[in-house]
C-alpha cells in the first residue's frame, strides 16, 4: 500500500486525503472493508410485488438478481453462473420462471436453485445440481419495504444496522397509510466521480445548496433552511437533514411535497392530497417528526434518500473514478394514479439526469474528482472541519445534532470508513 | 403511426416548410438563442423524456415484431414508472432563465453543440395541427469536460401558426444503454 489509511483521514476526520477518492489500493481496500461486510440496498418490495418478478441490483460492482420466488419469498443472488460465470440476466426488470444462461444453457429458478444441466445425460457422473446454484447472497433482510443484502453472514439485524436512522426514515415511511413505492425501472446515470461524492452530498452537504444552486433556488428557501435547518447524525455514517418547523406554521409550509414545481402546478387534487397526509401526520409519525421537512438523508454506505424531492439513490462504485448513479422516484402507495403521476415529477424535474438541479451536482463531483486526482498538492488535503465539536445531543430527536453548517455528517461518515479500512488494511 | 407516406396529404410544399421549422429550430438552439427557441413552444405544451429500460424478451412474444419493439422499452407520461422529463411551459421557461445566468455552473462555460435534424417525416396532417417524427444527433463539446454525441427521435405535435409552426407537444425518445453523458436537461 502506497498510502496509511491513518494518514488518509486524520483523527477527527477534519482532514482528509485526496487520495480517499482517487487511489486504485484504497478502492480495493473499500471493496473488502466495505462492500463485503456492509448492508447494501437492493431494491423495494413493491418493485417484485409477484412470484417471478426481478429486478437487477448490484452490491458494489457484481451484479445481483434480486426476485420473488413462488414461496413468496424475497431472494438474492448473484448475476453469475456457476459453470463459467457468464451473466444468466440480461434484463433489468420482468417476471420469469428461470434464468438461463445463454453459453450451455444452465438452467435456474427465481430463487436461484441450479434446476438442469443439458449436458449431463451424456456423461458417467451427473454433477450435483444441489450444490451448483447461483452464488446466494447471504443475507436478506427488509424493513418498511427496503430490501437489503449483505455479503457477511454475521452482520448485525438490519434494524440494529440502521440504528437511529429508523426514527428518522419512519419520519417519511410511516407518514403514509400504506407507505411507499417506488415507480418503474431506475434512471442509471454514468458519472466520471468517485462514489462516495454523490453520497457525501446527500448525506448532509446542505452547504452547497445556496451557492452551487443559486441559478435556480430562491433565496427564501435557504433562509428557512438556515433558520430551522438541522443536521443529525444517528450513528457514524448514516445522515438526516430537515427542517424542524415551528409549531403553528400553516399546513402547506410544512407539508412535503409543496415544494417542488411538479406539485405547484400539478392542480388541487394533488394540494388537497398533500394536506390531508400532513392532517394526520401528528397521529401517525408523532409530534416531533410531524414537523420535520425533509431534505436529504443517507444510509451508510452508498443508498441515499432526498426526502424533498422524493428519490432513493444508489451510488454503484465502478472503480474509484466513475459511478453508475441510480435513482427510483418514491410515491406514497395509497395516493389515486393521477396524484402519483404528478409526483414522480418532483423528483425528476430537479434530480436525475434530467433535473434542472442535479446537473450543477454532478458537474461539481467531476469537478471534484479531478481536484482529487492532481498532483503536487498532497499537503493540502480537504477541510472537513465545519463546526467541529458542535454537535450534540438535541431534548427531542436522537443522535448528534447540529446546524446544517456543520460538517458532522461528513466527518463520522469518514471516521467509519477509516475504521472499516483499517480492519482490513493489515491483512 | 404510419407506415406509408401519402403524397396526397403531405405536399413537397408541406414537407420543405416542416424541415425548414426544424432547421431553424436547430439553429437557434446551436446558437444559445434559447428565448427565441422558447418562442416556438406553444403555451400548453408537454415535452416528455420517457425512460429507457431494459425488459426482459418475452419468448410468447417470438416471430413478432412487438417483441422487440422500441415502445416497450419506454416509460412515458402515460406508464407506471417515471419518464426522465415530463416538463410543461413553465419548466422549460425555467432552463431558458437559468441559460442566461453566470452561476449557472453545469453550462459555464457554455458548450458547444451542434445540431443535425433528419429523417423528417409527417406521419398526420390536420387543418389545425400535424404529426411529424424526426431523428438528431446532437454533437456537445463543453470546455474543461469532453466531447459527447447524443442521439435520438422526436415524436413532435405541430400546431400551424399562419405559414408558421408551434411545438405543442414533443416526445424525445434518447438512445442509450446507461447514461453516460454530462446531462438530459437540453433542448433537444
Amino acid at each position: 500500500m502506497k498510502w496509511k489509511i491513518s494518514d488518509v483521514v486524520n483523527d477527527d476526520a477534519t482532514l482528509i486525503s485526496r487520495r480517499a477518492w482517487s487511489d486504485p489500493e484504497i478502492y480495493e481496500l473499500e471493496k473488502q472493508g466495505i462492500f463485503g461486510r456492509a448492508w447494501l440496498f437492493l431494491g423495494h418490495e413493491s418493485q417484485i410485488r409477484n412470484p417471478g418478478d426481478f429486478v437487477q441490483a448490484y452490491m458494489c460492482e457484481t451484479p445481483i438478481i434480486l426476485s420473488r420466488g413462488e414461496d413468496g419469498k424475497v431472494y438474492a443472488n448473484i448475476n453469475s453462473c456457476s459453470h463459467r460465470g457468464l451473466p444468466v440476466c440480461r434484463a433489468g426488470h420482468g417476471n420469469t420462471t428461470k434464468f438461463v444462461c445463454p453459453y450451455h444453457s444452465w438452467n435456474y429458478d427465481v430463487t436461484g436453485r441450479l434446476v438442469s444441466i443439458p449436458q449431463d445425460r451424456q456423461v458417467k457422473v451427473r454433477p450435483d445440481k444441489s450444490r451448483l446454484g447461483l452464488k446466494r447472497v447471504p443475507r436478506v433482510e427488509s424493513w418498511h419495504g427496503m430490501i437489503f443484502g449483505s455479503f457477511d453472514p454475521e452482520i448485525e439485524s438490519l434494524e440494529d444496522y440502521l440504528g437511529d436512522m429508523r426514527f428518522y426514515l419512519g419520519a417519511f415511511f410511516e407518514r403514509f397509510p400504506q407507505g411507499i413505492e417506488f415507480m418503474g425501472q431506475p434512471q442509471r446515470w454514468v458519472i466520471d466521480a468517485n462514489w462516495k461524492l454523490p453520497v457525501e452530498n446527500q448525506l448532509g452537504d446542505v452547504n452547497h445548496g445556496p451557492f452551487l444552486h443559486a441559478a435556480t433556488i430562491p433565496p427564501e428557501a435557504n433562509a428557512e433552511i438556515f433558520k430551522v435547518g438541522l443536521s443529525v447524525v444517528p450513528r457514524p455514517g448514516h445522515g438526516a437533514t430537515f427542517r424542524y418547523m415551528p409549531e403553528d406554521e400553516p399546513v402547506e409550509n410544512v407539508a412535503w411535497g409543496f415544494e417542488s414545481p411538479a406539485a405547484l402546478l400539478g392542480g388541487s387534487e394533488v394540494h388537497d392530497y398533500l394536506r390531508e397526509i400532513q392532517a394526520h401526520a401528528v397521529e401517525r409519525v408523532g409530534p416531533v417528526r410531524a414537523r420535520m421537512k425533509g431534505l436529504a438523508y443517507g444510509v451508510y454506505p452508498n443508498l441515499s434518500f432526498l426526502w424533498s424531492n422524493t428519490a432513493f439513490k444508489v451510488s454503484h462504485p465502478r472503480g474509484p473514478g466513475k459511478v453508475e448513479y441510480w435513482s427510483w422516484s418514491v410515491v406514497p402507495a395509497d395516493a389515486p394514479d393521477a396524484v402519483k403521476k404528478v409526483l414522480r415529477g418532483s423528483h425528476t424535474s430537479l434530480f436525475g439526469p434530467g433535473g434542472i438541479l442535479e446537473q450543477e451536482d454532478s458537474e461539481a463531483w467531476s469537478q471534484q474528482f479531478r481536484g482529487c486526482n492532481i498532483d503536487f498538492a498532497d499537503d493540502r488535503p480537504f477541510f472537513y472541519g465545519l463546526g467541529a465539536g458542535e454537535e450534540g445531543p438535541h431534548p427531542d430527536m436522537p443522535g448528534l445534532v447540529s446546524t446544517t453548517a456543520n460538517e458532522a455528517y461528513a466527518r463520522y461518515f469518514f471516521r467509519r470508513w477509516r475504521d472499516d479500512l483499517q480492519t482490513v488494511e493489515a491483512a | 403511426m404510419g407506415d406509408r407516406f401519402d403524397p396526397k396529404s403531405v405536399s413537397p410544399q408541406l414537407q420543405l416548410t416542416v424541415e425548414q421549422f426544424y432547421y431553424r429550430e436547430a439553429r437557434l438552439l446551436d446558437n444559445r438563442r434559447y428565448k427565441s427557441w422558447l418562442g416556438l413552444c406553444d403555451p400548453g405544451i408537454r415535452y416528455v423524456m420517457p425512460a429507457r429500460t431494459n425488459p426482459l424478451v418475452d419468448n410468447a412474444e417470438r416471430d413478432r415484431e412487438e417483441m422487440i419493439s422500441v415502445e416497450r422499452e419506454l416509460e412515458g407520461a402515460d406508464s407506471d414508472g417515471t419518464p426522465i422529463r415530463d416538463e410543461p411551459f413553465a419548466l422549460l421557461a425555467l432552463r431558458v432563465e437559468r441559460s442566461f445566468k453566470a452561476n449557472s455552473w453545469a453550462e459555464n462555460p457554455p458548450a458547444r453543440t451542434r445540431r443535425i435534424v433528419g429523417n423528417v417525416e409527417i406521419i398526420e396532417v390536420g387543418d389545425e395541427r400535424l404529426s411529424a417524427l424526426s431523428n438528431f444527433h446532437l454533437f456537445y463539446a463543453r470546455p474543461g469536460s469532453g466531447n459527447f454525441l447524443y442521439a435520438g427521435q422526436r415524436r413532435d405535435v405541430l400546431l400551424r401558426d399562419g405559414d408558421d409552426f408551434r411545438i405543442a407537444n414533443r416526445v424525445v425518445v434518447m438512445d442509450f444503454a446507461n447514461i453516460d453523458l454530462p446531462h438530459l436537461g437540453l433542448f433537444f
